[in-house]
C-alpha cells in the first residue's frame, strides 16, 4: 500500500465573479452524487471531458463519473503524489497522461484494498458499471485509460465512440467530408445508446433525449453571451474563474443546473460591466491563455498574475463551446437528436476552419488566437506545457511562431509544468518568469506609445 | 534498376540502411516524385498505385535533436522528434509530399508543425478510427477514397481499381517474403540476426515495394546459404515495442549475449503478419487491413467474450510468437511519451508472464545516450533467464 500522506493545506483562490466562488461546492456535490447512486446501486458510468455525449447519459438517468475532473481535484488538493506512485509502481510510466495515472492509481488501490484509499479526496473514485470512452482525433489516453483500467476491473465492460471530425487540409475542402463524418458519428452514437441499454438496463428515453438536446443548445448560446461580456474594459471575469466555470460547462452539460449557473454568471457580469467592475481595479495588460491546460495545484498562479496588474480576459482553454446560431446550418431543422448531436460538435471542432482559410499561412487554432486578441484587446499570450499531456500541448510553439510571422509580434510565454503532478513545479521559478514576462509588457506598451 | 541492385541482398540493404533516403534521392532525380510518411498505418498500395514512390521516414538515434526544437515540443514522443528534426535539416531534402495516418497523438497533434514547416506540395492526414468495428471501417474506407481521391489529384492521374489492385499484390509479395525471412530465425542458433533483420527491414521501406521484393528475395537467398550462424547468444529473445528503425538497440541485447530471434515492433513483425485480402474491390481489403488486421496498441480491439478472452484477443499474437521462434524471453521496450504503447505495459507484461515467459521492461529515449543504462539493464535480465 501506498505510504499515506497529508495534503499540504491551501488557501482558497480569490474569485472575482460569485458564480465562480460557487462552483467547489457543485463540485463536491457531483461527486457526492456519484458515491450516493454507488450505494444506491444506480449504474454509473465513467467518462471524459468533451466527450460529446453528456445528453444521452443524462436521457439515460445513468450517473456520470468523470474522471478527468476527479484527477484534477486530486491535483488542486495536492494530494495526487500517493495516487501517481501506484500508477508508477504498476509499471505505467511517468511520462503518460497524469490525469489518466492519477485514476488507474486510484482504481489501482482502491481494488487492492478492497475499500477506499484512506481520506480519499471528497469521499474517492468509486468503481463504474460501464467505462465509456472517446475514440476521438483528440487524445489518445481516453482510447487507452479505460482499457488499462480493466486490468485493475476486468469485469467493467468498456465502450469506445468514435466521435472524430476532420482536419484543417488543404488539399480538399472539409465540406466534401462532413457527410459520411456525420453517418459514423450517429452510428457510434447508436452503438452507444445499445451497449448503455446493454449494460445498465437503462432505456433511452428519446423524448427526454430531444429536451436535453435542446437544452444543450441554449446553455452552449448562453455560455458564449456571457464570455463575450468579458470584452469589455475592465474585464469583470479573468481565466482564473474561468477555470471553475469551466464545471458547469463540460461535466454538467446537458442539466438544467447549468443552464441556471450560466444565466447568474450572464446576470452577474452584465452588471459588473455595467458598473465597471473590473477583476482588478487597475488593469495594465490584459492577457489571454492562450493554450495549455492549467496546473490545478497552482492556480494562485493566475492571483499572482492580477498583483501585477495583468487580467485574462479570454482563454482558449475550456472555451469549449461555440455560438450555435453563428453555424452555417441551422440545427433546429434536425430532427433526430443523434444526428442534432453530431452536427452541433462537427461544427464545434470545424468552426475555425474557414476563417483560418481566407489568410494565408493561417491555420484554424492561429486564427482563433487572432481574432480572440483582437476582440478582447489583448497585449500578450500566456500558454502552460504541461509535460504529461500532448493533447493539449503539443503545436503552441509552432502557433506562436506562426502568429508572428502572418500577424504580428505579441509578447509570449510560455509557463512549463503539469496539471497534476506537482513534482514538475517550482513556484519561485515560475513566478520569477512572470516577472520577467511583466517587464517584457511594460517594455512592449512604451515602445507601442 | 538501382546500383545498389547489383550488389548482393545483405550488402545492398547495408548500403540503403546506411544512406537512408539514397534510392529515394536517386529516384526523385530521374523525375520520379516520393511521398514520406510515418508510420505502417499509411497505406503504401495506394501510393504506389499511384505512381509514386512511398518513403518512410526515419529518425536516428546517434543525430542530437537540436532544430526540432524550436518548433516542437520536447514532450513529443523522441522517435517523431528525431524524424522531424533529420527533415528540418535537410535529410529528406527529396520529399515532394507528405503523408500522416492517424496513429498517436504525437503524430496527430504535430501534423500542422510538419506540414507548414516542410513546405511541401502535398501534404494529406489519413484519419483512422480508434476502433475497429463495422461503422468504423466504412468510415476508414470512405476515408481512404478520400487520400485516393487527393493523392491521384496530385499524381496527375486517377488511381484505378487495377492499379490498386496490382499494388495490393506487391504489396502482399512483399509481406510474404518478410514472413519467409522470418521463417530463418526459427532455427537454433538462428541463420540471420535481429539486428540484420532490422537493417533489412528498415532499408525496405525507404525503396519502392517492387525493389523491396527484389531485395528481400536476395537476402534470403543469401541467408539460406549460409553456413555458419551470425554472432549472438544461445538465450532467444523477443522485443515488443512501438517503431524500432534504427540498428542500435536490437544490437545492443546481441551484443549483450542474446539473440534476437522475433519481434512485435515496426518495421518489423507486426507489419507484416497481415495481407490485404484480395477482393473485387481494394479499398475496402486495403481498409481492413490496416484497420482490424495490424495489431497495434493505437487501435481499440472490441471486446468480446471474458476479459482473458480479450487479453488473448489483444496480445495472443505475442505468446504464438513466443511459441513458434522458441523465445526464451521477452524486452519490452517502450519509448518515453508513447501513449498508445505506454499504457498497455501492465496487461501485456501480465499476459506474456502468465505464459511462463520472463519480461522485461525497459523505457527508453530514442538516444544513444542511454546506452549505458540499457545495457545493464538487458545484462541483468540475460543473467536471470539464462
Amino acid at each position: 500500500m501506498a505510504e499515506e500522506k497529508k495534503p499540504e493545506q491551501r488557501k482558497k483562490r480569490r474569485t472575482a465573479t460569485e458564480a465562480a466562488s460557487k462552483v467547489a461546492p457543485m463540485v463536491k456535490a457531483m461527486i457526492g452524487n456519484v458515491l450516493q447512486a454507488k450505494e444506491e446501486g444506480k449504474p454509473i458510468a465513467s467518462t471524459f471531458i468533451c466527450c460529446c455525449y453528456d445528453e444521452i447519459i443524462h436521457a439515460m438517468d445513468i450517473v456520470p463519473h468523470w474522471v478527468e475532473n476527479y484527477a484534477g481535484i486530486c491535483g488542486a488538493k495536492r494530494d495526487a503524489q500517493r495516487f501517481l506512485e501506484k500508477a508508477e509502481a504498476g509499471n505505467l510510466s511517468r511520462s503518460l497522461c497524469t490525469y489518466a495515472l492519477c485514476g488507474l492509481g486510484f482504481d489501482a488501490l482502491r481494488e487492492e484494498l478492497g475499500e477506499m484509499p484512506p481520506e480519499p479526496p471528497w469521499g474517492g473514485q468509486v468503481k463504474p458499471t460501464v467505462m465509456l470512452g472517446s475514440g476521438q482525433i483528440l487524445c489518445d489516453p481516453r482510447n487507452k485509460w479505460f482499457q488499462a483500467a480493466q486490468h485493475y476491473m476486468p469485469d467493467v465492460p468498456v465502450c469506445n465512440v468514435g466521435l472524430t471530425w476532420p482536419l484543417y487540409e488543404d488539399d480538399y475542402d472539409y465540406h466534401e467530408v462532413e457527410g459520411y463524418y456525420i453517418k459514423y458519428f450517429v452510428e457510434q452514437l447508436r452503438g452507444l445508446v445499445e451497449f448503455l441499454e446493454k449494460y445498465t438496463g437503462h432505456k433511452m428515453d428519446w423524448d427526454r433525449l430531444s429536451e436535453l438536446v435542446d437544452l444543450t443548445d441554449r446553455t452552449w448560446n448562453l455560455v458564449w453571451e456571457a464570455y463575450e461580456l468579458r470584452r469589455a474594459v475592465p474585464t469583470p471575469m479573468g481565466t482564473g474563474d474561468a477555470m471553475n466555470t469551466m464545471v458547469p460547462m463540460v461535466f454538467m452539460m446537458g442539466t438544467q443546473e447549468a443552464y441556471d449557473f450560466f444565466k447568474d454568471l450572464y446576470d452577474e457580469l452584465k452588471q459588473k460591466v455595467a458598473d465597471k467592475e473590473g477583476v482588478i481595479p487597475d488593469e495594465k495588460y490584459r492577457l489571454i491563455w492562450g493554450g495549455g491546460l492549467p496546473s490545478w495545484f497552482a492556480l494562485g498562479d493566475f492571483n499572482y498574475f492580477n498583483s501585477k496588474g495583468a487580467v485574462f480576459p479570454v482563454e482558449t482553454t475550456y472555451r469549449m463551446i461555440e455560438a450555435t446560431y453563428n453555424y452555417d446550418m441551422d440545427l433546429s431543422k434536425i430532427s433526430d437528436p443523434l444526428e442534432h448531436i453530431a452536427w452541433r460538435w462537427l461544427k464545434y471542432w470545424t468552426y475555425w476552419y474557414d476563417k483560418a482559410r481566407k489568410r494565408p499561412g493561417s491555420q484554424p487554432e492561429v486564427e482563433r488566437l487572432i481574432q480572440y486578441i483582437e476582440d478582447y484587446k489583448i497585449d500578450g499570450i500566456v500558454m502552460h506545457e504541461a509535460f504529461s499531456c500532448r493533447t493539449w500541448h503539443v503545436g503552441l510553439i509552432w502557433q506562436l511562431n506562426q502568429l508572428k510571422k502572418i500577424y504580428k509580434d505579441i509578447p509570449s510565454l510560455i509557463l512549463e509544468s503539469d496539471i497534476v503532478d506537482i513534482s514538475s513545479y517550482n513556484e519561485a521559478d515560475t513566478r520569477a518568469r512572470i516577472d520577467a514576462f511583466i517587464d517584457v509588457l511594460e517594455a512592449a506598451k512604451r515602445k507601442g506609445k | 534498376m538501382s546500383t545498389e541492385s547489383s550488389l548482393g541482398g545483405l550488402a545492398a540493404a547495408a548500403r540503403y540502411y546506411q544512406d537512408y533516403g539514397l534510392r529515394a534521392r536517386g529516384l526523385k532525380g530521374q523525375g520520379k516524385k516520393v511521398i514520406g510518411y510515418l508510420c505502417a498505418l499509411t497505406p503504401v498500395e495506394i501510393i504506389t498505385a499511384a505512381g509514386l514512390v512511398p518513403f518512410r521516414i526515419k529518425g536516428d538515434v546517434n543525430e542530437p535533436i537540436t532544430r526540432a526544437d524550436t518548433q516542437m515540443e520536447t514532450i513529443v514522443c523522441p522517435l517523431v522528434r528525431s524524424c522531424f528534426d533529420l527533415s528540418l535539416k535537410g535529410k529528406y531534402e527529396f520529399l515532394d509530399g507528405l503523408v500522416i495516418p492517424h496513429a498517436c497523438d504525437s503524430i496527430v497533434r504535430t501534423y500542422d508543425v510538419w506540414k507548414y514547416s516542410l513546405g511541401l506540395g502535398y501534404n494529406h492526414f489519413i484519419n483512422m478510427p480508434h476502433s475497429d468495428d463495422d461503422s468504423s471501417l466504412e468510415f476508414f474506407e470512405a476515408e481512404l477514397a478520400t487520400f485516393r481521391k487527393s493523392l491521384g489529384g496530385f499524381a496527375g492521374k486517377e488511381i484505378s481499381d487495377e492499379a490498386l489492385a496490382r499494388a495490393v499484390e506487391l504489396c502482399n509479395q512483399n509481406r510474404a517474403r518478410v514472413r519467409e525471412l522470418y521463417e530463418l530465425r526459427k532455427s537454433a542458433p538462428p541463420l540471420i540476426s535481429g539486428a540484420e533483420i532490422t537493417r533489412v527491414l528498415t532499408a525496405a521501406m525507404s525503396i519502392p515495394v517492387e525493389e523491396s521484393l527484389e531485395l528481400l528475395s536476395s537476402v534470403i537467398e543469401e541467408v539460406k546459404k549460409r553456413e555458419g550462424a551470425p554472432a549472438g547468444g544461445v538465450t532467444r529473445i523477443m522485443v515488443v515495442g512501438a517503431q524500432v528503425d534504427d540498428m542500435a538497440f536490437i544490437k545492443l541485447v546481441e551484443d549483450s549475449g542474446a539473440s534476437v530471434v522475433a519481434d512485435d515492433l515496426c518495421p518489423g513483425g507486426r507489419e507484416h503478419w497481415s495481407d490485404v485480402d484480395v477482393t473485387s474491390a481494394p479499398l475496402g481489403g486495403i481498409a481492413e487491413r490496416y484497420l482490424r488486421k495490424i495489431n497495434c496498441g493505437r487501435t481499440y480491439r472490441e471486446m468480446g467474450g471474458t476479459y482473458a478472452e480479450y487479453l488473448e484477443h489483444r496480445f495472443g499474437h505475442i505468446g504464438r510468437a513466443i511459441k513458434d521462434f522458441k523465445a526464451d524471453g521477452v524486452i519490452l521496450y517502450i519509448y518515453k511519451y508513447c501513449d498508445p504503447f505506454g499504457f498497455e505495459v501492465p496487461q501485456v507484461k501480465g499476459y506474456i508472464e502468465s505464459l511462463g515467459t520472463p519480461v522485461l521492461y525497459l523505457e527508453d529515449e530514442y538516444s544513444m545516450s542511454t546506452i549505458g543504462r540499457m545495457r545493464t539493464r538487458i545484462q541483468a535480465f540475460l543473467e536471470l533467464i539464462g
